[in-house]
Order: C-alpha cells, then structure tokens, then sequence
C-alpha cells in the first residue's frame, strides 16, 4: 500500500479534483498500469477482431469481505465469466467504483490488489473506469461495476436454442460452495469451518473446452444467484424441455452438504461463483467430464443430468431413494411448504 | 285421472333408480315413463291426486342406498295417457346425466353370491351390480354408459346379456356386469417377471400362502395398487417399512370381517356403518389394548389407534376369507406420491419393494387412493382424513350454486385436490397427492384434463392459492394463459373457512361467525406464513381478528419437520426454557440457531401446527419427525390418555394473553408446560392441558367479541380429542359448524375457494 496521508474515504475523493488525482495516481493508475490507462483520456480506444461479446455486472454484497476472497475479486471474476459464458476470451475490462464516505483506506486498497490479481490471472485489462464517492448511509461500503469486451472463440457456437433431448448437463465442480461461504460471514454464524468462497475466472477452462469439443457444447451457464435450480429451470422454460437431475450426482463438499443440512438449505438453490453449467451433447459427454476433472477447478466435475422431452418445462430431481421430486424456480427462497 | 311430473335431482343415475322407479309403479300398477335427463330423473305418470301422493312419498322414501337426493319436486299437468309402465333409453346425448357415480363397496347381495357356491358366479373376483362396483374409476367419458367404460372391452356372454336387458333383475343396465365366463381375468406374476398363475382361485389361494410366508404383495384394486403383507408378522411390515422409504408413518389394515375388527378395536354402531358402507373408506379407530394380535407396534408406532378396512372388492374379500387374519394395505406408492395404477409402473417402478404382483386385465382410468375416516372419540364427530375412493368426485351443495360460469378452484400443496364447477355441478376431485413430487404433478394434470374434456368445457375462472411457490398456483397460472381464464388467487387460511360456511348455508347469510382456522402453514396476507388464524365472516366479507402471536421462522420447510425449531423458536430464547432444549442439538446447530435467532428472522410465522410441534417436543416426545403431524399425533394420544381416565373432572389449562394488536402470546402456555414438567405433572395430563387451554382462548375470544356462532377448519382439526373437546366445551353456548362432505385438512381449499370466490367481497 502506498503512504498516503489520509487513511478513509472522504466525498473529496469523488470530487474530480485534487484528492481523486491523488488516490488515482497512487492508487489505480499505478496498479493497473498499461498502455490504454497510460493515455489517460475520456476513454480506453480498442481495436477489436471479429465477433465480440460485450457484458456489465454491477456487484452489491455484503460482506465485502469473506474467507479467502473479496468483492473485487468477484467483481472481476463475475464479469469474465460472464463472457466465458458466450464463449468468449475475455480481454478488456471497465471498473467503476461507488463508494461510501468512511471506507477503510486499507479495505480498498486490499480490494484494489485483488482486481489487480484477479485480473491477471483472467488475463484482462482494465482500460477505463471511474470513482464516485457518496456520503455515509447512502451506499454500503463500496459497490463496483464492471464491464467486459472479449472475442469469441472461433469453435464457439452457444446458444440456448442449441440444447437438444438428450443433452447431458454438467457442473464443473462442487455446486454451493461460495454461497454458504459467504453466509458463514453474513450472518456471523461461525461454522469453525475451512470452507473458502470459490470464485474464479472461468474464461481459461471454457478456452480449453471449446479448443476441444467446440460446436458440441451447446450452452454455458454460471450458476450465480438462485443457484443451479434456477438455470437449470430458466434452460427448461426457454426450450420447453424437461430436464432429469439425479441426487446422487451432485457433486457437494460433505462440509457444504452438512452446513446445508443444518441450515435448511436446499444446495441446488445456494448461489455459486466460480464453477458453471455445460450443456454438451451425449457422446462427448465423458469426455468434457474427463478434461474438466484434469483441470485445477474441475476435481470435482460431474454429469448430474440430462434434457428429455419428458415433462416440458419441469426440472425433476430423482431422489436417492428414487422419488421424483420438481426443482422449481422460487419466488421467496425459505418461504415454507410444508404443513 | 291427471297426468304427473316428478323431477329428481341429485345421485340418482347409474345407482339403479329407473328400475327402483319401475317396480314401484308395477307394484301399483300405474302406466307411465321413467327416463334419465342432464337434470336428473324424471317420471311421468296418470293417476288420481292420492295415487300420485302416495307414490311420490315411496319413492323418495326409500330409494335405493347409492342414491343421493339433493330435489324433488311434483307437478300436475296436462298431457298425455299412458299404456303401461316403461323405462325410456336416454334419446339423445343431450340427457345425458353430467353425475359422475364413485366408485362403491361390494354390497351384500354381491357378497353372498360370490362367497357361495351355488352360482354362476361363486368366486368370481370381479362380480358388481347396479347396487355396487367401480364407476369412476373406470370411466372414460360421459354419459355413463357401458360404451363409455373399460368394461368395454368385455363382451357380455348370453346370460350376462339377458340379466342386462331385463328390469326386474338386480343387474338391469348394470355397465359393468359380467362374469366367470365373460370377464376380467387376474394374472399373478414373481418379482422376475413371470407369469406364475392365471387361475383366479389358485391365484388367491397361492396369495395367501405367500402372505404367510412373510412375502410383501401389490395387488391390483379399484383405484390403484395396494401393498399388502401379513398384519401380525412383525418382520414382514419392517421390510416393507424399509422398502417403501417409510420409518414410521402407520399403515392401514384390512381385516377379514366385522368381527375381528370388533375383537381388536373398540367401534361404534355408526363406525361400523361407515366401514361396512358403500364408501367402506380406512377407519381410524381405537385399539383395545389386550387382544391385539396384529403386530401394532410395527403398524402404528406410538399410537393407539389403527386405521382399518373391510375387503370394499370381491377380490378382497375371497384374498381375505382364504387368508383369514388382518393384512397391511398401503397405497402402492413411494412417500406421498400419488398411487401407481399402470401395469408398467408397478413393474417398472415399485418392483424393489413388491415380491409378487397380482395384476388384472381391467383398465383402471383414474387412480384414487383409499378414503380414510375418523370419528371423534366421545362426540363421534365423522372428521374426513382423505377424500377419495367411494366418495369422489361427488359434491352435494345444500344450497344449488346458481353461478353458471365454469370455475376450477385449485387447492393447496401437500394434500392436493381440486374443484371443477360447470354446469351448477360440482366435481371435487380425489385426493391426489403431493405437489412436490412429479407423480402427483402429473396425477393433477391428467385428472383436471379429464374432466375438462368429458365435459368439454372451458375453465372461464381460475382459483389459485396466493402461496407463489405451489405447484398449483403455477399450473393455475398456466391454465388462465391456456385457456383466456381469469386467474384470482385467495388467501389459504380464508379459503378454509369459506369452505366451512358454504357446507352450512352460512357464507350467504349475513351473520357473523368466528372461524377457528388452524394448521401448520399457509401464505399470509402480509408475506408471514399463517396458521393460527381467528377470523370472521359477517355480511360477506372476512377479516382476520386475532391470531397466535407471531414467533421467528427459521430454515424454512426444515422447521415442519423438525418440533425442536418450534421449540426453539416458541422459547423466545427465554433463559428458563432453553437450557431443556439445548442437548436437542448439536453445538454446532445450537451455536448458529442461537445466532440466527439474535439476528431476527425475516419471516414469522402463527401456525397452530408448529405450536402443537414446541409442546410436543417440550414433552420429549420428539425432536424431528418422519410424517406430517406425527408429533401432533402423539401429543393427542398422550392427551387422550389422560382424558379416558379422567373424564368430567374439573379441568386446568394454561393461561393464555390475548392481545388484538400483538396476538395471542404463547409464551404463557410455554412456560406452564415447562413449569408442570419441573413439578413432575404427568406428561398426559400437560398435553391434555394443552388442548383445554386451546378450546377456552377460543371461548374466551368467541364472548369478548359476542360471537354466536363457531366454525372450525384446518389441518388441526383432524385431531379428534380437540374437535371433541371444542364441542363438548363450547356447544351450550355456542353454535358449532364443522365440515361435513370435506376433509378440514387442505383438501378441504378447493371447495372453500369456490365458495370464496362466489360470496365474498374483497
Ligand atoms: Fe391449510
Ligand atoms: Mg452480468
Ligand atoms: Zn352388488
Ligand atoms: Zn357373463
């Protein structure tokens, strides 16, 4: 961290004036350093090839912080997953800071390194932004938004209407992991446990995936908010298919399945970051399971399912001891059922 | 001489009414016509004014017992003479009767011809008349007729034909008549798939062979496939325990007679009409503790009651006569799915948990699970559990709808059923399953569907629950766009207690009523989920008075499954209480429940269910649960306990606070139950304190507000020392409205949303 003779955010570090050059020049400039921010101009100016996928997120959470990682991560990672989702290779990046007046200097720089790492490991750049500071009480601590530019990869060919009957679904790794991570510190529940949120930049995997397999993988889905339930219901809906999930494919930490358990939770509803969904044709369906579980994030990969013309629009999950039960969009997630 | 004109309306077609009308008139001699119309049955006939009066009065008098008369009228009129007596055929598909007759119990004339051995069709498993057998079930579309019925792949033989034709015979248009020679034929097959036997006597007898044997059997019914093994062999209801996925959720018994199920349980004369009646549902009925031999540990764990049946199918009965001792009969289904009719699906599906499979080549077109009854245990109050075969899917309004609109009222979730009204008509369907599984999803679906065609109608509204994540609010909403029906959705708890007003005549009337509506959930008006509900109607319009105090909801559907969160919950983390609940958990659970309640929950809840839940397991009778309601179950038995040996004592119940602002506070009732646990009071004697305290809050809300009239409705009230207990407490004073046709559990919704829909003002 730079020396700087303030140590929290002030409205003066949003004013456009003498205080955001400073945190700007200490800060980000110096850290993202490359030749499009070098130009220090109204806009980042990119040549680009071919076809392009183009994508925003905004990320508002709390806590900002949480085991092993932070916001920015997720706000670089989130991003360049969603281009990998299209199949792109994610190569610019735009990064815009609201932060709330109060803000730890420490806190932001250690959100500023870990864009900086996050965006190295993606292999992005970060070409353009903006900061903007608001009294306390209007923001929560800092929200950031990202945008993304990537080229797709030349075998990609993903489109929800290429999912067919028949189609086997994928997760790359555990499911539910990062969204009882991040519980664990929101609601201060102290699990005593070494369970770590699982965000990562995907855009490397889906490369490799699509280098191989190319056309046969039909659609790529991160499952974010709403967890593996809610895609799997949105892909359904979209095509009117059914889709058939077997309990005991699921691949789930035990620590995350017990946490569940106790919690309440259904795992297929829990938000994730850092794995996602591939929807690939059968007879290569083995195969993608094999590469992935080669990778570093994909140990745990798993054919957990399949496309069927069964029950249009239903997602059905077969239970261990074999009843079928329906996995359904939810409105209000611990809304009770039950009598 | 005059010419006259009786209209009747109601179940009176396919019961055999036109013969019961024709041999009246012959016994008179009277000339005239009786003939089957979409309104019902109509007679016409000459005679003097006596005549006529007399002949009125027999036949609405006596009619025959599946009949069900909802009108009756008699006009004079001008017209024509008659030569003779005749019944005419329906003359056009326009008089077709839009009633669609349940399917009924074997009744005694059927009995004793195929138990004996003089005739043509001793022994035939299959034999039904006009007075008994399957009809729904086996209906394909409307009217009633042969053609229209999966009998209709049975050519009638000769004899068969002429008993058809004539209307002196008992089987006179009897739709499903054959027999031996002509009809439908069993196949018992082994676990491997092959066919072992297709002599139907052989088959039975090999049956109950295996049953002794300790060999767990599906056995093709009226509705659907039971699972069956020996009631008294502990081992083989522990392997069907663990086959079928149910640890402890009891089975019902069929016994061999009447006798035996007085031998083993204590049953009243109106409980034994019921059983031996043309529903002849699953009796729930009090066990007598010395002279069971079933083994009722295994049966029915923790309980003091079992639910029973009689053999309702010849089929049954002759199993049950070669056998001779009570068998589990279980629907043949996993969990709370719908039950498994298709050949193919008990092969395919259930193959794990049967042994050996007794199949029949009879069609079956709409699955229905058994019905089940219980009958409060002083008042002998009938309380519907399940609303299904021999009931289904008639409706009798007391008062005839005049909305001429078609409506379909979908019901709830778990216990799913659904009300189509076309026509003025009614059809409540059969109970049919959980909505969470996909069994019963697509059990809903096929069943709404059918009827939509047989009627051919279009559903212009549609009535769904307000809770967002049923299935059948889904499928409701899918309907509205299918169909360009318009989608209203009623709130749960007020869907309850319209239901119970329309079957007293009361939702058109403007006086008030408080509704006692209790159950374990249902979407509130304010996003909380209800439960505990005091409500009241006047002049068409419902408002919520009071209701239990709300208290945290925490891990969502986990909590209903679990009375130690209601425990936890209802402690409000009072420091005398939670010290009792604390070894209920693990440290790392109690660590972040405790965490989680600090924080407060979003969502709260006043269900009466997770109330019954935090008493129960204060009383350690359990901690998590198996089945819905099973600690409710048991809390009422230990209550009933206490209640049979104290009865008319001067009774205490716990203190209750009751605030219009607030809610009712449990907290009073809390810390009594704890305050007598550390006193030593017997444990049947809190949760007999318990269930008082309930009935005298309800007393005490019922005068504060100058109540007159109590109707009571929800899941809660299957409990029958409660219902008994609001009764004998509160009917001198009080005017008292229970279900009489519904069950007061969530099947019971459709028929309240119905009503909802036509009476009240939002
Ligand atoms: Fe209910
Ligand atoms: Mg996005
Ligand atoms: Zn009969
Ligand atoms: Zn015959």
């Amino acid at each position: 961290m730079p020396k700087l003779d303030f140590d929290i955010i002030t409205l003066g570090h949003g004013s456009g004036g003498l205080l955001t050059n400073k945190l700007l020049d200490s800060g980000v400039f110096h850290l993202f350093d490359n030749k499009h921010l070098q130009q220090r101009h109204d806009g980042a100016m990119l040549t680009l090839e071919g076809k392009t996928a183009f994508t925003t997120d905004s990320f508002v959470i709390s806590p900002i912080f949480f085991p092993d990682s932070n916001i920015g991560e997720l706000a670089v990672n989130g991003t360049v997953n969603d281009l990998a989702m299209c199949g792109a290779i994610p190569q610019y990046l735009s990064l815009s800071f609201i932060l709330e007046e109060g803000l730890k200097m420490t806190e932001f720089w250690e959100i500023l390194v870990s864009i900086k790492s996050a965006a190295e490991q993606a292999n992005v750049q970060i070409v353009t932004g903006d900061t903007k500071v608001v009294e306390k009480g209007k923001g929560d601590k800092i929200f950031i938004n990202t945008t993304g530019i990537g080229h797709l990869h030349a075998k990609a060919d993903i489109a929800p209407s290429n999912v067919q009957p028949g189609d086997k679904i994928i997760v790359s790794d555990s499911i539910a992991t990062h969204g009882v991570a991040i519980m664990s510190v929101r609601e201060g529940l102290e699990f005593e446990s070494e369970l770590k949120s699982d965000t990562r930049g995907l855009g490397h995997m889906v490369s490799i995936l699509l280098d191989t397999f190319g056309e046969d993988i039909h659609l790529l889905k991160d499952p974010t908010r709403g967890g593996v339930a809610t895609v799997l219901n949105e892909i359904a809906r979209d095509r009117n298919l059914g889709i058939e999930i077997l309990q005991k494919n699921l691949p789930l930490q035990n620590e995350v399945s017990a946490l569940c358990e106790i919690l309440g939770l259904d795992p297929l509803y829990v938000a994730n970051e850092g794995i996602f969904i591939a929807v690939v044709s059968d007879a290569i369906s083995e195969e993608v399971v094999e590469k992935l579980q080669s990778m570093e994030y994909g140990a745990n990969a798993s054919i957990i399912g399949e496309v069927t013309k069964n029950h249009p629009k239903q997602v059905v999950l077969t239970s261990a001891i074999g009843g079928k039960r329906i996995v359904n969009m939810l409105a209000g997630e611990q809304l009770p059922r039950i009598c | 001489m005059n010419t006259w004109h009786i209209h009747i309306e109601g179940r009176v077609q396919g019961v055999g009414f036109r013969p019961y009308v024709y041999r009246l008139a012959l016994e008179r001699d009277l000339t005239g016509v009786v003939y089957n119309a979409l309104d019902g049955v109509h007679v016409k006939f000459s005679g003097s004014e006596d005549q006529a009066e007399e002949f009125y009065a027999a036949i609405i008098d006596k009619t025959p017992s599946l009949a069900r008369i909802t009108n009756h009228k008699i006009t004079r009129e001008t017209g024509e003479r008659y030569k003779g007596f005749q019944i005419l055929q329906d003359q056009s598909d326009v008089s077709a009767s839009l009633m669609l007759p349940p399917d009924f119990a074997v009744c005694e004339n059927c009995k004793n011809e195929v138990l004996l051995g003089k005739n043509r069709r001793s022994g035939y498993p299959f034999i039904t008349c006009t007075q008994c057998g399957p009809r729904f079930s086996l209906i394909t579309e409307l009217p009633y007729e042969r053609a229209f019925t999966t009998m209709e792949a049975y050519q009638m033989c000769h004899s068969c034909k002429q008993e058809y034709g004539d209307p002196r015979d008992r089987r006179y248009h009897s739709q499903t008549n054959s027999c031996t020679a002509c009809g439908v034929r069993v196949a018992l097959w082994n676990n491997k798939g092959q066919k072992i036997e297709t002599n139907s006597q052989l088959a039975i007898e090999k049956i109950a062979r295996l049953w002794e044997e300790g060999k767990i059997i599906a056995i093709k019914g009226v509705g659907g496939y039971l699972l069956t093994c020996d009631a008294t062999n502990a081992k083989a209801i522990r392997t069907l325990r663990q086959r079928k996925h149910r640890p402890s959720k009891p089975f019902a018994c069929m016994y061999p007679n009447i006798n035996d199920v007085q031998r083993d349980c204590h049953i009243d004369s109106a409980e034994q009409q019921m059983l031996t009646g043309e529903v002849a549902p699953i009796l729930l009925l009090p066990i007598k503790k010395k002279s069971v031999d079933v083994a009722l540990s295994d049966i029915a764990p923790g309980l003091n009651q079992i639910g029973v049946m009689l053999p309702y199918t010849p089929l049954y009965l002759l199993l049950m006569q070669a056998f001779g001792k009570p068998v589990i009969a279980t629907s043949g289904n996993l969990s709370n799915t719908s039950i498994v009719f298709e050949d193919k699906k008990i092969f395919m599906e259930l193959s794990d948990i049967w042994d050996f499979a007794l199949t029949n080549d009879r069609e079956i077109v709409t699955p229905q699970d058994d019905s089940v009854v219980r009958f409060s245990p002083f008042k002998k109050q009938p309380i519907l559990i399940r609303r299904s075969r021999g009931i289904a899917p008639n409706y009798f309004w007391p008062d005839t709808p005049t909305e001429q609109k078609t409506i379909l009222a979908l019901g709830a979730s778990q216990k799913s059923a659904f009300g189509l009204l076309y026509g003025g008509l009614l059809y409540l369907s059969q109970y049919l399953g959980d909505l969470t599984f996909l069994d019963s999803t697509e059990n809903l679906k096929r069943t709404i569907q059918y009827f939509i065609n047989m009627l051919n109608c279009r559903p212009e509204i549609i009535l769904v629950d307000k809770h967002p994540n049923y299935y059948s609010t889904e499928y409701g909403k899918y309907l509205a766009d299918v169909y360009g029906g318009k989608l209203v959705s009623i709130q749960h708890h007020f869907a309850h207690f319209a239901g119970v007003l329309a079957e007293h005549s009361l939702i058109q009337k403007s006086e008030r009523v408080l509704g006692i509506i209790w159950d374990g959930t249902g979407y509130g008006n304010d996003g909380n989920s209800w439960g505990g509900e005091f409500l009241v109607y006047e002049n068409r319009k419902i408002k919520r008075l009071v209701h239990i105090a709300y208290v945290p909801l925490i891990l969502g559907d986990k909590m209903a499954t679990e009375p130690r969160l209601s425990a936890l919950s209802h402690s409000g983390q009072n420091p005398a209480i939670l010290p009792l609940l604390k070894d209920k958990f693990s440290t790392q659970e109690w660590k972040i429940y405790q965490r989680l309640l600090d924080n407060g929950s979003p969502l709260k809840t006043s269900s009466m269910g997770r109330l019954f839940d935090a008493v129960a397991c204060l009383l350690g009778i359990m901690d998590t649960q198996t089945y819905e309601g099973e600690a409710a179950l048991q809390l009422e038995t230990m209550a009933q306990t206490y209640f049979d040996y104290h009865e008319g004592a001067a009774y205490s119940g716990y203190d209750t606070q009751i605030s219009y602002l607030e809610g009712i506070s449990t907290m009073p009732i809390i810390e009594g139950v704890v305050r007598d646990l550390n006193n030593g009071t017997s444990k049947n004697e809190i949760a007999f304190k318990f269930h008082y305290s309930l009935v005298r809050m309800v007393e005490e809300i019922a005068l504060t507000n100058a109540m007159e009239k109590i109707a009571f409705s929800g899941g809660v009230f299957q409990n029958g020392l409660l219902v008994d207990l609001m009764i004998i407490h509160l009917e001198d004073t009080f005017q008292l409205y229970f279900h009489q046709q519904v069950s007061p559990n969530d099947e019971g919704i459709a028929l309240g949303k119905l009503a909802y829909y036509q009476n009240i003002e939002e």
